[in-house]
């Protein structure tokens, strides 16, 4: 794609986004992606960029440095990886001029960045988060935002000390086709919401190879409790951010149960996750994620009383109105003195499988929300001010992942924290 | 003033049983009705212990067996002479796990209430239940002095005591069976059974429904087709229904053409789509 197909993608992208966002109440349901597309029509050439430095370098850190190359305001002017070998793999996509550091006290230290995006393994984030701000700098963070929730209200605490944004990346947020889901369900399309059925299934197990100079908890690190929660901060905290962002809520209550019930590889967290988080007026958000199964793969089913919503897939379903039996009609004719023929001989047994029916697209295309969510960083940093919403939606779903992975590991209910930071 | 219905849903034979009667206060012959329709699937079930899984153990093992059940009785008797009509097209014993076995290498002693198998086999009543079991809720309703009533079980098999409340006929009308808005036959019955039998359609997508087996020789039914019989006798309604489904051409052409019945028989296989133009061999 040359520069010309891709400032039209682009293009066409931002004009999505904000077509879905026009709807009503969506300005106060999605206002982060409002902002971050009016200020990418508005800053059309990439002039005085944002200059990120980029803490960690591997398979996600290079995905999104290919991403903040897409930009039209933000650049990559440094990076970090304490291993070797990142940094290389990470070289071919950023300029000559971008200093490389193996650590990231030492590229704090060299200055000369505004900002910087955290891809490290998540019980480093609150770190190097805190490390930056006290460096004077904003902070762009993977999700999820750490491994405790009291290093989540730690980070939110020390941006609005340190006076610098903080955003978390949940790419979702800024989807055409989540938006436009958001729009519809607003609008009342599906009807009233009463539960949110999610999975993220695999099947594999989840593990890198381990090269010779590293150690298995450097490289897979997801499977160890000291550094992360597994499957709840590694994939349910994107779908609990839709489930809160659905609702318009965070959830009041969480059960469930997790278990080590395929991998027994020597893993720490679990390989099968089932819980059930609560939310005011009797909502649910049922979530199961494993990876020995990838038949349902990943998808949130959006329920409403008239439809449904299946964002990854991209549709839209209504209600199929139930079968009027011939013969209650019959009986209806029959009692207002009414003679017709009964249309009779369908099924002898009414399936009550899954309907079927196509549903309505909800758009689809080659997206880059990845790429939106960095201009929309781009532009809060230039400000001075966060993305309005962004980061109350990220806190909750991390506090609701945690939140999560300890009623399995309790195997009690835990209700919703009451001593959150307030955003 | 309006003519009002008693009305009883309820799940047996597999499928969904509604029972519309209508006229005066008929509560106690709709539960005789009803006990009739149970009764019926205590003894013909096969989805738990009944006098029919019993016996089909010991067919199985190839063991003769005495049967006191009169309902299992009665339904023996019926498959027996319909077997004999429909030149062994009707086989509730065919069935491809056991080979060619079917109805024939069975030996049914009528005076003895004996039954042996010469080969394992094993017997699967299905529609002719549902039809035996319309009958005697139908015979059921007619003693308790009802005038006017139409059965139902799973809209694809109709039993209709006396005439519709309204004068005349019950009129119906058989859809194609893959929808539209395209009707196969349109017919009125009085005092009859109605059964529908198809190979296409949301019907046959039932969970743990067994393919259609033509008994001459075993194999699944793939043409699709949809045969309407109308008949005196529920029973026989559903066994012949499901015979033209799985006759040679020759053979349906011979059971459409036989006795006073109204039967029809639909070739649907030429369809993309429904449309009127469907392939109607039919004795009316």
């Amino acid at each position: 794609m040359n520069h010309q197909e891709f400032d039209l993608t682009r293009r066409s992208f931002i004009d999505r986004v904000l077509t879905a966002t026009a709807g009503a109440g969506m300005a106060t349901a999605a206002p982060w992606a409002v902002s971050a597309a009016s200020a990418a029509v508005a800053d059309p050439v990439k002039t005085n960029p944002v200059r990120l430095g980029v803490i960690g370098t591997g398979d996600r850190g290079r995905t999104l440095i290919q991403n903040i190359a897409k930009t039209h305001n933000c650049t990559v002017a440094a990076m970090c990886d304490s291993y070797a070998p990142n940094l290389a793999k990470a070289r071919p996509w950023v300029g000559a001029t971008t200093r490389v550091f193996s650590d990231h006290r030492a590229m704090l230290d060299a200055g000369g960045i505004d900002a910087v995006v955290i891809a490290t393994p998540l019980d480093m984030h609150a770190r190097h988060s805190l490390d930056a701000f006290d460096a004077g700098l904003h902070v762009w963070c993977e999700k999820a935002m750490a491994r405790t929730i009291a290093d989540c209200g730690a980070m939110v605490t020390r941006s609005r000390a340190a006076n610098k944004v903080l955003q978390i990346g949940h790419q979702r947020m800024f989807h055409p086709t989540y938006l436009n889901a958001l729009k519809r369900a607003k609008a009342g399309e599906i009807g009233a919401l009463t539960q949110i059925r999610a999975s993220w299934h695999r099947n594999n197990a989840w593990r890198r190879a381990v090269p010779a100079d590293t150690t298995d908890r450097q490289i897979n690190w997801r499977l160890y409790r000291d550094s992360s929660a597994g499957l709840m901060t590694e994939l349910a905290t994107h779908q609990l951010q839709v489930g809160n962002w659905f609702f318009d809520a965070p959830p009041t209550r969480v059960i469930g149960s997790g278990s080590i019930c395929f991998w027994k590889d020597g893993r720490e967290v679990y390989d099968h996750v089932a819980l059930i988080y609560e939310y005011t007026g009797g909502r649910k958000f049922i979530y199961t994620s494993l990876l020995n199964n990838a038949r349902y793969g990943c998808e949130e089913q959006i329920q409403g009383s008239t439809g449904t919503i299946e964002p990854e897939l991209g549709r839209i379903y209504q209600e199929v109105p139930a079968k009027v039996l011939a013969l209650q009609r019959m009986q209806k004719d029959v009692a207002r003195g009414h003679k017709r023929t009964v249309p009779i001989g369908g099924a002898t047994w009414f399936p009550e499988l899954p309907v079927t029916t196509p549903g309505e697209a909800l758009g689809w295309g080659e997206y880059d929300e990845t790429m939106l969510q960095f201009e929309g960083f781009g532009a809060a940093v230039r400000a001075g001010k966060p993305l309005p919403g962004l980061l109350r939606q990220a806190y909750q779903a991390t506090v609701a992942s945690l939140l999560g992975e300890q009623a399995m590991d309790r195997g009690e209910a835990m209700t919703w924290p009451t001593n959150l930071v307030a955003i | 003033m309006s003519i009002t219905a008693q009305v009883e849903r309820f799940v047996a034979m597999g499928t969904r049983i509604e029972l519309y009667v209508f006229g005066a206060d008929h509560a106690a012959a709709m539960i005789a009705a009803r006990r009739a329709i149970e009764r019926v699937d205590d003894a013909l079930t096969i989805h738990r212990p009944s006098p029919t899984t019993a016996v089909n153990d010991a067919l199985l093992a190839g063991r003769g067996v005495a049967i006191d059940d009169p309902v299992l009785i009665e339904a023996l008797v019926a498959i027996e002479e319909v077997h004999a009509e429909t030149e062994g097209a009707f086989d509730p014993s065919a069935d491809r796990r056991f080979g060619g076995a079917g109805w024939g290498d069975l030996m049914f002693d009528r005076r003895a209430a004996k039954l042996f198998a010469l080969k394992p086999l094993a017997l699967d009543f299905g529609g002719i239940g549902k039809g035996i079991a319309l009958d005697r809720a139908c015979a059921a309703l007619r003693d308790a002095g009802v005038a006017s009533a139409c059965l139902s079980a799973g809209e694809s098999s109709i039993a209709v005591v006396g005439k519709h409340p309204l004068g005349g006929g019950w009129p119906f009308a058989i859809p194609h069976p893959r929808g539209g808005d395209v009707v196969l036959v349109e017919l009125e019955i009085v005092n009859e059974a109605l059964s529908i039998s198809t190979t296409v359609g949301a019907g046959t997508q039932a969970p743990e429904r067994a393919a259609m087996i033509r008994p001459s020789d075993g194999a699944i039914m793939t043409a699709a087709r949809c045969a309407v019989v109308v008949d005196r006798n529920g029973g026989r309604a559903e066994a012949l229904s499901t015979a033209l489904l799985v006759a040679d051409d020759d053979l349906a052409q011979r059971l459409l053409h036989r006795g006073a019945a109204r039967r029809f028989l639909y070739d649907l296989s030429q369809e993309a789509a429904p449309t009127v133009d469907v392939v109607r061999m039919q004795a009316v």
